[in-house]
């Protein structure tokens, strides 16, 4: 399982301090997922190797509009593994789903965004993972929570029904906010999704990495072409 | 009253916590006790929160670390702990907390759960993104003092003056 975390300058802690945290609650990894103003500098392999913990290299894109985001999608998918696109307008959302070149949209139904029968569909359509953001369950209270409890549910009640890609996230921006997978699970049969379902939210994080990992590998060619070992010629 | 009969007694699990808060932080057991109720009404309703009791039995914060026992009534224990997630501040500082374990005695609890921390912490000068700093130092993590704030960091981040 992947935890999606926001690091210093955004959050409040390193890469390095939410890698060895989230090593020590059992997760295999971490999507390093700051807005592209605010990007961390780290090492991934330094950090991998001294805590035994995937660092993936992210970024979410923040837009005001369509075509600035569709600039920063060209701008960063080079040079990023998980490229996420924060939702929460209709118009974002609806250029997340149509755009095969984001991994992940996030936060769709932040502010005033909201999702229908139809974006899910172009979403399974073009592989685009919707996230399931926990971080208004565990970090807001009153009709705030309230909220975003409800459109948790319809965004499952819609994702379920057409077997749509989605990922988990409680959005920590600082090892404090850390929660570790087990906490996450029994949350998440507390509002109504079951604790298979988080527990593959989690895991789609990792199985993401590991694809474009192998897209973005030298041997790979095509989907199903691979560049294999083949003999030396004499 | 006379006590209840042995089998008539509720049984009781307990669930063995790890707090961490930024070195600054300091939380006493009685707003420990009143969030962790205020969590179980807000996420599991009157009726949720009765049922699972969450009675604070342990409680020990120092320093930004700490650890805690609370008593929940059997089978109750996943929605105990996800309203114990959702603990993320008391009195405006902000809280790391974390399950370790469930027992059926609280003995049993700090015995095989709570146990091992105990490093002591010291306050370091770093540098920290090219900048001196004053960091508080345990068992390789470092919380780096910034002009307002703290930043979570690392041994791997900070080197040493």
């Amino acid at each position: 399982m992947y935890e999606a975390v926001r690091a210093h300058p955004e959050g409040q802690s390193t890469v390095a301090r939410l890698a060895k945290l989230a090593a020590d609650y059992g997760y295999e990894g971490v999507v390093v997922r700051n807005h592209s103003s605010a990007r961390a500098d780290y090492d991934a392999g330094g950090i991998a190797d001294e805590y035994g913990i995937d660092v993936v290299r992210g970024v979410e894109i923040r837009a005001d509009d369509p075509e600035q985001a569709s600039g920063s999608v060209g701008n960063f998918r080079p040079s990023h593994t998980i490229l996420a696109l924060e939702g929460g307008t209709n118009a974002l959302n609806r250029f997340a789903v149509e755009q095969a070149k984001v991994d992940v949209l996030a936060g769709p139904m932040a502010g005033g965004g909201d999702v229908n029968h139809v974006l899910v569909k172009a979403a399974v359509e073009n592989g685009v993972r919707i996230e399931f953001d926990l971080s208004g369950v565990l970090r807001a209270s009153g009709g705030r929570r309230v909220r975003a409890i409800q459109s948790l549910r319809k965004l499952e009640e819609i994702a379920d029904y057409y077997d749509a890609p989605y990922v988990v996230s409680a959005d920590p921006h600082s090892h404090l906010e850390l929660r570790a997978p087990r906490e996450l699970r029994a949350l998440g049969e507390e509002v109504g999704l079951s604790s298979d379902f988080i527990e593959d939210g989690l895991a789609e994080w990792g199985r993401l990495a590991e694809r474009n990992r192998c897209i973005d590998s030298e041997s790979f060619i095509e989907p199903g072409v691979e560049r294999g070992r083949y003999e030396e010629e004499s | 009253m006379k006590h209840l009969p042995k089998h008539l007694q509720p049984r009781w699990r307990y669930l063995a916590l790890e707090l961490e808060g930024w070195p600054d932080a300091e939380i006493d057991r009685r707003a420990f006790q009143r969030e962790c109720w205020y969590a179980g009404q807000n996420l599991l309703g009157d009726p949720g929160s009765a049922a699972a009791d969450l009675t604070v039995v342990r409680f020990d914060f120092e320093d930004g670390i700490g650890s805690a026992i609370v008593r929940v009534r059997r089978g109750e224990t996943e929605p105990a702990r996800a309203a114990i997630a959702c603990i993320d501040e008391i009195d405006g500082d902000a809280i790391g907390i974390r399950v370790r374990g469930i027992s059926g005695t609280i003995r049993a609890g700090e015995e095989n759960y709570l146990g091992r921390r105990r490093q002591e912490s010291k306050e370091r000068n770093v540098v920290f993104r090219n900048e001196e700093r004053v960091a508080v130092v345990r068992d390789g993590s470092a919380d780096v003092r910034l002009d307002d704030a703290f930043v979570g960091a690392t041994d791997l981040d900070c080197s040493f003056a």
